[in-house]
């Protein structure tokens, strides 16, 4: 296990972009039956999701969220010194989708620019990674961008999969602050977890295959239990609180009973749990941020919270973060419709 | 946790009418036996017992009576 120590860099602000179009209960209904559709939304918590259109990507989510960030943060683009996009469902095989997104955000040439193809842990991955660049590379700022588009991924059909996942994108400002408190991270990796979470076609592999979801829940759901407590306990003993200390723990968003069994497991009150997946449904790396600007946006604005971060999946791969974040100036979940900005408050 | 308490909690996972299952039931004909109730499954072995039920001996359970098995319960005789 991978235990860090970072201090000096702070966490500005946060942005999710959600598409537009959106799936309810009674599209599920009208697709696998209406007790069918009940018992999926009884037991995983997950009542809509948006999804993208099929001329959406991760990058125009990404997009919108990070324009949105830079303005309200009064950032201009070419003060980014790295932009870091963490997706498994990028526009191309190549070039990586981050340096479209470094064209049309219109960043310096000076900039640093990299994909990472990670899924449910990428978001504690992505800020690991861009918290500890930040500061070995003198940089000043950086951009975390994260998301998927899973639904595109996946068979609409397949009703072990396709009830579960959203597609969503979040932006994810970071600084350096030499008065910023430090970020303890753990992170681990078991790639015997690879056949369980996969989409095995359309890579070089077996190119001509269907791009499929296949997820093995009960392997998923092991795997986790197996890791994610352990994990959190590690990353608060690095980070020398108690849970008492910690003011949320936001989890990886996917399936309500789990969020609520793992904070129960771990000794997280049910007040201090984020369960924020009702309207989204499992968004991959973009989880955790869209949780945090869904239900955290008031507390996050207004003043310091120290948060417990843990994202877990797709490798299998896990991440856990403590983290001191806020006051933020700016904490919103947007639509790329109407690119409106709700639950924000400008600092 | 008895034998009892156990089937009653597999019960209302399963939106049973209490003291439907006894143990020799096949999982092939619970309606409402599937992925979801696997992980329910999972985390009410965890919650009540302590223990982490392997997903690889999980799907080889055909019965009732194994998934007791499987959480350290004593099987109905």
């Amino acid at each position: 296990m991978v235990a860090s120590v970072i201090d000096g860099v702070r966490v500005a602000g946060i942005v999710s972009c959600l598409p537009g179009r959106r799936e309810t209960l009674d599209h599920l209904a009208a697709r696998f039956g209406e007790e069918t559709a009940r018992r999926i939304g009884k037991a995983t918590g997950i009542t809509a999701r948006h999804l993208a259109g099929p001329d959406e990507c991760t990058s125009d989510l990404a997009e919108h969220a990070a324009r949105h960030l830079l303005d309200r943060l009064g950032w201009a683009a070419d003060t980014v010194d790295l932009l870091i996009l963490v997706t498994q469902t990028p526009d191309h095989l190549l070039p990586a989708s981050g340096l479209l997104l470094h064209r049309r955000l219109g960043l310096a040439t000076s900039a640093a620019v990299f994909d990472m193809g990670l899924g449910c842990s990428g978001y504690v991955y992505g800020l690991w990674t861009a918290a500890a660049l930040l500061k070995a590379a003198g940089g000043r700022r950086a951009l975390l961008l994260a998301g998927d588009t899973t639904s595109r991924v996946l068979d609409p059909d397949d009703r072990a999969v396709a009830p579960l996942f959203g597609d969503a994108a979040a932006a994810t400002a970071l600084e350096a602050d030499p008065d910023a408190p430090p970020m303890a991270f753990t992170l681990g990796s078991d790639g015997a977890g690879a056949p369980y979470l996969t989409v095995p076609g359309g890579g070089m592999r077996a190119p001509d295959d269907p791009k499929h979801l296949f997820m093995d829940g009960t392997q998923v759901f092991a795997f986790t239990l197996r890791e994610v407590p352990g994990s959190l306990k590690s990353v608060l003993d690095l980070a020398g609180w108690s849970m008492a200390d910690v003011g949320r723990v936001v989890l990886h968003q996917a399936n309500a009973q789990m969020i609520r069994h793992l904070g129960q497991k771990i000794g997280a009150s049910p007040d201090q749990t984020v369960v924020a997946l009702d309207n989204h449904g499992n968004t991959s790396s973009a989880s955790i941020p869209l949780a945090i600007t869904d239900a955290l946006a008031g507390p996050l604005t207004s003043g310091p919270l120290r948060l417990l971060l843990s994202g877990f999946g797709v490798g299998w791969s896990w991440g856990s973060a403590a983290v001191t974040v806020g006051p933020l100036a700016v904490c919103a979940t947007m639509s790329l419709d109407s690119s409106t900005a709700s639950a924000e408050t400008a600092g | 946790m008895n034998t009892t308490d156990f089937l009653l909690a597999l019960d209302e996972m399963l939106e049973l009418d209490p003291g439907t299952l006894t143990g020799g039931e096949a999982l092939e004909d619970l309606e409402n036996w599937d992925s979801l109730a696997v992980i329910s499954f999972i985390a009410l072995v965890d919650e009540k017992l302590g223990l982490v039920v392997e997903g690889e001996k999980l799907v080889k359970a055909k019965t009732v009576a194994d998934l007791l098995s499987l959480a350290g319960v004593a099987v109905p005789a």
